[in-house]
Order: C-alpha cells, then structure tokens, then sequence
C-alpha cells in the first residue's frame, strides 16, 4: 500500500519535491510580479527534478537522471524566452506588475 | 534492441522540417534580398516535402503502443494544416515595419524577424510532429515544449502592440506552470514503473494489474492525472483555459489561427499517447471521471462565454475552448470494435481536429483579410501591419454582398463548426457521439447535444450576418491585395476541405482514422526469421525486466 | 488505496499554504523606506533601479545562458567517453564522437545565427 513511501529516504526526497512544486504553485498563483511568478515556475521544475533524481536512485538505473538534464536545458531555455520577453514588456509598459495589465483582463 | 539507424529511418519528416526551418532561418537573413523573399516558399516547400516523406516512411509496425498508425495520420494531418496555415499567416512578417525598416538601403539582420517567423513555424510543427512520434517520456516532454516555445515568440513578434507582448508574456507563463505540471506527471509514471519508455511503461502497469497489487497503481494514476491537467494548456481545455481569448485576441490573427490549430493537434495527440500506457480501452475510473468532468466544464464553460463575446477573435477563442471540450469526450469513449469507425472514440477525435482545423483557419483566415474601420474607443487598434482586426459582429454585415468569396468561407465555416450535415464538422460530431454513445455515456452524449445547440446560436448569428446584416456603421473592409498576402487562397482551401471532408473524400479519412488504432500487419521482410527473433527478444526482454521490478516493489511493500 | 499519495499530496499542499498563511498571521508588516529600497547585496543603492540598462546585458547575459546548459550534456558524454573506447565499450567511441560533433554543430549553427544578428557586435 505504501507503494512510494516504503523507502525512508525515498519518502524525504519525494516530499521535498512535492513541496518545492507545491509552494511553486501557491507563489505563482498569489504573485503579481512577473519575475517572482517566473521563479516560481522554476521552483516548480526543480521540486520536479529532485522526484526524478530521487525515482532514478530508488529504481537504480539513469533513466530519471538523463531526464533531469533535459529538464534543466528546457528550464534555462524558457528562462532565456522569460528575460527577453519579460524586457520587451517592461519597456513598453515600465511595470512588472500582472495586475497592471490594463489592455487585457479576464 | 533499435539501433540509431532505424530509430532514424522513421524521423525522414522531422528532419526534413528542421533542415527546412534552418534553411528558412538562413534565407531570411541573407544579404540579397531575392533570396529573402524566397523564404516562405523554402517553408512550404519543406512542409509538402516532408508529407511526402511522411507518406513515403508509412507506418511503424513496431510503435510500442501499437499506435504507428496514429503517428503516421497525425503527422500527415498537422502537415496539410500547416501548409493551409502557412498561406494564412505569409505575409505577416514582411507586413511589420520593423521589416520594413531593416530592408531599407542597407538590409539590416538585427531588424529583421521574417527568416525568424518561418524558423519558428517550422520548429512548431516539427514539435507536434515529434510528439505523435515520441515513444519516450523524455522525448514527448522535448517536443511538446518545442511545439509551445516558438508560439511564444511568433505572437510577440509579429505585433508591435503592448496587447500582443502582454498575450505572449500571458501565455509564456502559463505555459510554463503547465509544463512544470505535466512534467511532475511524468515523474510520477517514471517513479510508479521505473521506465520512461512507452512499452515498458506499458508492461508495467499490465503486470502490476496482474499481481493484483491495484490496477494501476495510485502513483501511477496521479501521474496520469496530472500530466492530463497540464496538457489541458495545450488543448485549451478547462483549469488551465483562462488564457484562451485574451491570448487569441491579442495574437495578429493569422498566428491566433496558428494557435487556434497547432497546440491543439500536438495536445490530443499526446493525449492519445499518454492515456494509450493505461489502454484506451480501459480507463480506469477515476481518469474516466476526469476527463468527463473537465470535457463537459469546457464545453459548458467555451460556449457560454463564446456566446456573450462580441469581439470575432474572443468568440472564435471560447469556440476552440468549446471544440476541445467535445475531443475530450471523444477521448474516454474506448477504441470500439475493430474495423467499425462508429464507436471508435480516439478515431473520432482524430477525425474532429481534421473537421475542427478546417473550420477555425478558414473563420480566421477571412477575419485576417478584413480590417475594421472604426476604432470604438478612440484608440488606435491598428498593429504594426496597419491592421485592425479587433473585429465585432458587425463588421461581418452583408459580407457576401461585398466578397462572395470571403462570405462562403466564412458561411461554410461556420456551417461546418455547427455540424450542419454535409459538412465535414457534421461527420466529426457524428462518429464523436457515436463513440460517447458505444461506451455507454448517454448523460455525456445530451451536454454534448445541448452545448451543440448554445454554440449554433453564436455561429449562425455569425453566418447570418454575412447574408442579411445590416450594420449601422461602416462595416469591416477588405484588406488590398498587397497587405493581405495569400490569406484568400489559405480560407478558400480551408473551406473547399471542410465541405469535401464532409463528403466522400471524407469517408476515406474516416477509415484512415479508425485504421490509425488497428494492429498494423508486419510489413514483409526479406529476412523473417531474425526480425521475428530480434522481435521475440525485445518483446521477452521488456515484460521480465518489468516483471521482476514489479515484483520488487511488491516485496517492498507492506501488506496492511 | 491512495493512502501514500495522499499523505504526500496532504503534507505538500498543507506546507505550501500554511506558509503563506502564517507569513500573512505572524510576519510583522514593515512598510518603510529602507524596507522598500533596492537589495544591493549590502550596499547602498547609489540612484534608481528603474535606470535603463543597455540593452546588450540582456542580450548577453540570454546567450550565455543558452551556451552554459551544453556544458550540460558534454559533461556526462566526456565523463564516459573514456570507456567506451575500450575492449568493453564495444568501439562506441566512434559513434558516440559523431553524436557529440552532431550536436556542437546545432550549436555552432545557433552561434552563427547570433552573429548574423549582430550580438556580439559591442560598438
């Protein structure tokens, strides 16, 4: 029945991913500034991260590892789309506040 | 064991796009400015080389879930959509100013977006090809980001308008939340089975089913269900719907279009693929229930906000939220009985995003050739392209009278998105009901006919505008011939298809379809006897290994 | 059946909220004006953030970006490359060298279309 957490260490690493993707939630949907929502995102792929790299240990084969490193190429690829899209924005409007959208809502 | 060979042989399409998109990229940054302009045609024609392609690899017999011929179908299907998409949307880059601007006396690379367009176009279609294709977690996870990352930027570059930054940085972010969410959902599968290949993966859940441990096991199915949840972004289906109309509204129209399109293919079809490692055929209840409930709050919710829009662009958005909504029913349905397209529920999906891509090009394709003259609040809601195409119900007054062509498209478009019968959406929602109907759903089967009916009051007040509207002020007007590109060609064949499809061409995709969810008979070889052994191997080796992992985790379980 | 998943679904949530809760119950609100000043690492901000940045150290620091996660990949290609070219390694060597070389060269690409573009152009 304790399919995930029969392992001691494996329930620890599983937890602290679930809780970095957890708060990663809660802060981007209760922030406003574009930047923390953006880290949040991120804090929600690494708590990603440390499940598969706890999976891979638990499983004993690579597999999760290798995704982690496509994981952390995508991660750094949407951090480069978010700064430059991010800086298009801010020169337009010179806020980073999403509740300052004013030409779009709902 | 597939060497990288043959792994390889089956990719011939997707590395035709990619070279394709690099060579797009390369052309539009050249120094002479007749090999600039040749960009659009180096992308179409990469587009119909590599369905050719596509056609002439055929269908993996070998595909772990036994789905080579979804792979096939989808990859063609997202093929002839693009190609109909890329008609909608040339022309937008080399419409901006900013284009303009760098092709001045001295062609300035830093400027110029139009090489980058038809680069990331490419490398969005690649992405959803690639996903019909995946047979790996790590695999589908690249291509559906490689699908959603150059949207991105294709809506924040061809619109020099803070409204289309503000979709992109919309969009990009939840985007992000639902990759991050699918993700985890991978994890989870990889944590509950210990493989990120399909077929093991498959293996896994067959024999933990056997074992009797719990069918499938809850981490599995939390996996399942969250990486269903994040792939709602793709299809625009509902918890993750919000960003819909805004985005589709702030986006220029031919790549709304694209959005409209695109996402929803590669979705459905990872939805296909990640539900296949259950079996389609037997959901467990709990992912039934899901899908259920999230097919009829999209449906519900996408038709009664399409309803009270009166921006064109946001009810065509809420109208694409509806449409997924339908799918999603269509998902749950099971594969039916073999050699039978009625019942098949997946098949019918396939069918619809056919029947459903037709009908939303050939409706925002006439929008994208139509700009409005009045700017109700005093604002300037031209972009960059001189364009305004914050369209409303008038606009479309008595558009036959003034453009019979682009008046048909749009009535038969509508016509086809109502599921009026001779028209392609009409057999889409036909074999959709069917299936929902063979699985015994029959409170889904009246939403599904009820939310019909609401949508049919938005779409046909839409095609009776075209006829008998009389608009009060001036209506929209027609986009010149140099502004407009080939948009009228890209609607006229987007509307020729939805009413051919409806018909017997139709029957023909139907079959395709339904074939996509058969075993496909193993293609002759000249050496049966070691592909039969090499089969015999990988097959063997694949359920032991799952078998004894299975059986290890069994073991380390306590009984309660 | 869903006991495990439960729990670390329960424990999760409960810690992501709770946090957010109690920052708003127990968190003293300071709202002043060195709170609201700009973090320099201990320093006192000289002038304002909202000064413009050039917009070349966005360029360059998204570059660098995209060109330090392939340290990613060759890392673990050149931790194991060694033994592949053993007797064990099957003569993989090779293979795998074609492999890496394939993808530096989707890297060159993307370097060659930066400076096509005029990114490392500093005038």
């Amino acid at each position: 029945m304790l399919l995930a957490l029969s392992s001691p260490m494996l329930s620890h690493y599983l937890l602290t991913g679930a809780v970095l993707f957890v708060l990663g939630l809660v802060g981007f949907i209760s922030r406003r500034n574009m930047i923390q929502m953006f880290l949040c995102t991120e804090m929600m792929f690494q708590g990603v991260v440390v499940t598969l790299v706890a999976f891979s240990a638990f499983h004993g084969n690579v597999t999760g590892q290798t995704f982690v490193i496509f994981v952390l190429t995508i991660a750094a690829a949407e951090a480069a789309l978010a700064l430059g899209l991010v800086v298009l924005l801010f020169r337009h409007r010179r806020t980073l506040d999403a509740s300052a959208w004013s030409a779009l809502n709902g | 064991m597939p060497t990288i060979a043959d792994k390889l042989a089956g990719l011939w399409p997707e590395i035709v796009m990619l070279l394709g998109a690099v060579a797009c990229l390369a052309a539009g940054l050249s120094a002479s400015a007749r090999t600039r302009r040749l960009t659009p045609w180096i992308a179409g024609g990469t587009m119909a080389l590599a369905w050719i392609f596509a056609l002439w690899t055929g269908i993996d017999a070998d595909h772990p879930l036994g789905l080579g011929g979804v792979v096939t179908y989808v990859k063609c299907l997202v093929l002839v959509l693009g190609l109909v998409l890329l008609l909608v949307c040339a022309g937008v880059p080399e419409g901006l100013k900013q284009t303009a601007a760098a092709e001045g006396a001295r062609f300035d690379p830093g400027l110029s977006v139009r090489g980058e367009f038809y680069f990331f176009f490419l490398l969005s279609i690649t992405g959803v090809m690639l996903t019909a294709g995946a047979t790996d977690l790590v695999w589908l996870f690249l291509a559906l980001e490689l699908t959603s990352l150059p949207t991105y930027v294709m809506i924040a570059m061809t619109r020099d308008r803070t409204v289309a930054h503000e979709s992109a940085v919309k969009y990009f972010f939840l985007g992000a939340l639902s990759a991050a969410m699918f993700l985890y959902g991978f994890a989870l599968i990889y944590g509950a089975t210990g493989f990120t290949e399909f077929g093991p993966i498959r293996d896994a859940v067959a024999v933990s089913s056997e074992t009797g441990l719990s069918d499938p096991s809850p981490l599995m199915l939390m996996g399942i269900v969250l990486s269903v949840l994040g792939l709602c972004f793709k299809v625009a289906a509902v918890p993750m719907h919000v960003y819909t109309a805004d985005v589709y509204q702030g986006a220029a129209t031919p790549v709304t279009a694209f959005l409209a399109v695109v996402p929803k293919v590669a979705g459905f079809a990872a939805l296909i693929m990640v539900l296949h490692l259950l079996g389609l055929d037997r959901l467990p209840e709990p992912v039934l229930y899901l899908l259920g409930a999230i097919g009829v709050l999209t449906m519900t919710v996408g038709n009664v906000l399409a309803f009270v829009q009166t921006n064109l662009k946001r009810v065509m958005a809420y109208s694409s939220v509806a449409n997924s909504g339908y799918m999603m029913l269509g998902l749950m349905a099971g594969l039916g009985v073999p050699g039978n397209a009625l019942g098949n529920g997946p098949a019918a999906v396939l069918f619809f995003l056919l029947a459903y891509g037709f009908g939303s090009i050939g409706a925002f394709a006439v929008i994208a050739a139509l700009a409005a003259q009045r700017s109700p609040d005093g604002a300037d809601h031209t972009d960059a392209t001189g364009v305004a195409d914050d369209l409303e119900y008038d606009d479309l007054a008595g558009l036959w009278w003034r453009s019979p062509v682009l008046g048909g498209v749009m009535l038969v478009s509508m016509l086809t998105l109502v599921g009026m019968p001779p028209l392609s959406g009409f057999m889409g929602k036909f074999f959709l009901i069917g299936g929902v109907l063979n699985a015994g759903f029959y409170g889904l089967v009246i939403v599904l006919v009820i939310n019909s009916a609401i949508s049919a009051g938005y779409y046909l007040r839409i095609a009776m505008l075209t006829f008998f509207g009389e608009s009060s002020s001036a209506p929209a007007v027609i986009l010149p011939e140099g502004r407009r590109g080939p948009r009228v060609v890209g609607a006229v064949i987007a509307g020729i298809a939805g009413l051919l499809i409806g018909g017997l061409p139709g029957n023909s995709v139907v079959r395709n379809a339904r074939e996509a969810f058969e075993p496909v008979p193993a293609p002759a070889s000249a050496e049966p006897e070691t592909v039969q052994a090499a089969a015999d191997e990988s097959t063997a080796s694949a359920p032991a290994v799952a078998r004894s992992q299975a059986a290890g985790l069994a073991d380390a379980v306590p009984t309660p | 059946m869903f006991g495990a998943v439960g729990v670390l679904l329960l424990m999760a949530v409960s810690f992501g909220v709770g946090n957010i809760v109690l920052t708003h119950l127990l968190g003293p609100s300071r709202k002043g004006e060195v709170k609201g000043t700009v973090y320099e690492s201990g320093m006192n901000p000289i002038g304002s953030a909202r000064r413009r940045f050039n917009v070349r150290f966005y360029i360059v620091a998204m570059t660098f970006l995209l060109f330090d996660v392939e340290i990613v990949f060759f890392y673990p290609w050149a931790a194991t490359f060694t033994k592949l070219g053993g007797p064990e390694g099957d003569g993989l060597a090779g293979m795998f060298l074609v492999r890496m070389l394939f993808f530096l060269l989707t890297s060159v690409i993307a370097f060659t279309y930066a400076w096509r573009k005029g990114v490392f152009r500093y005038d």
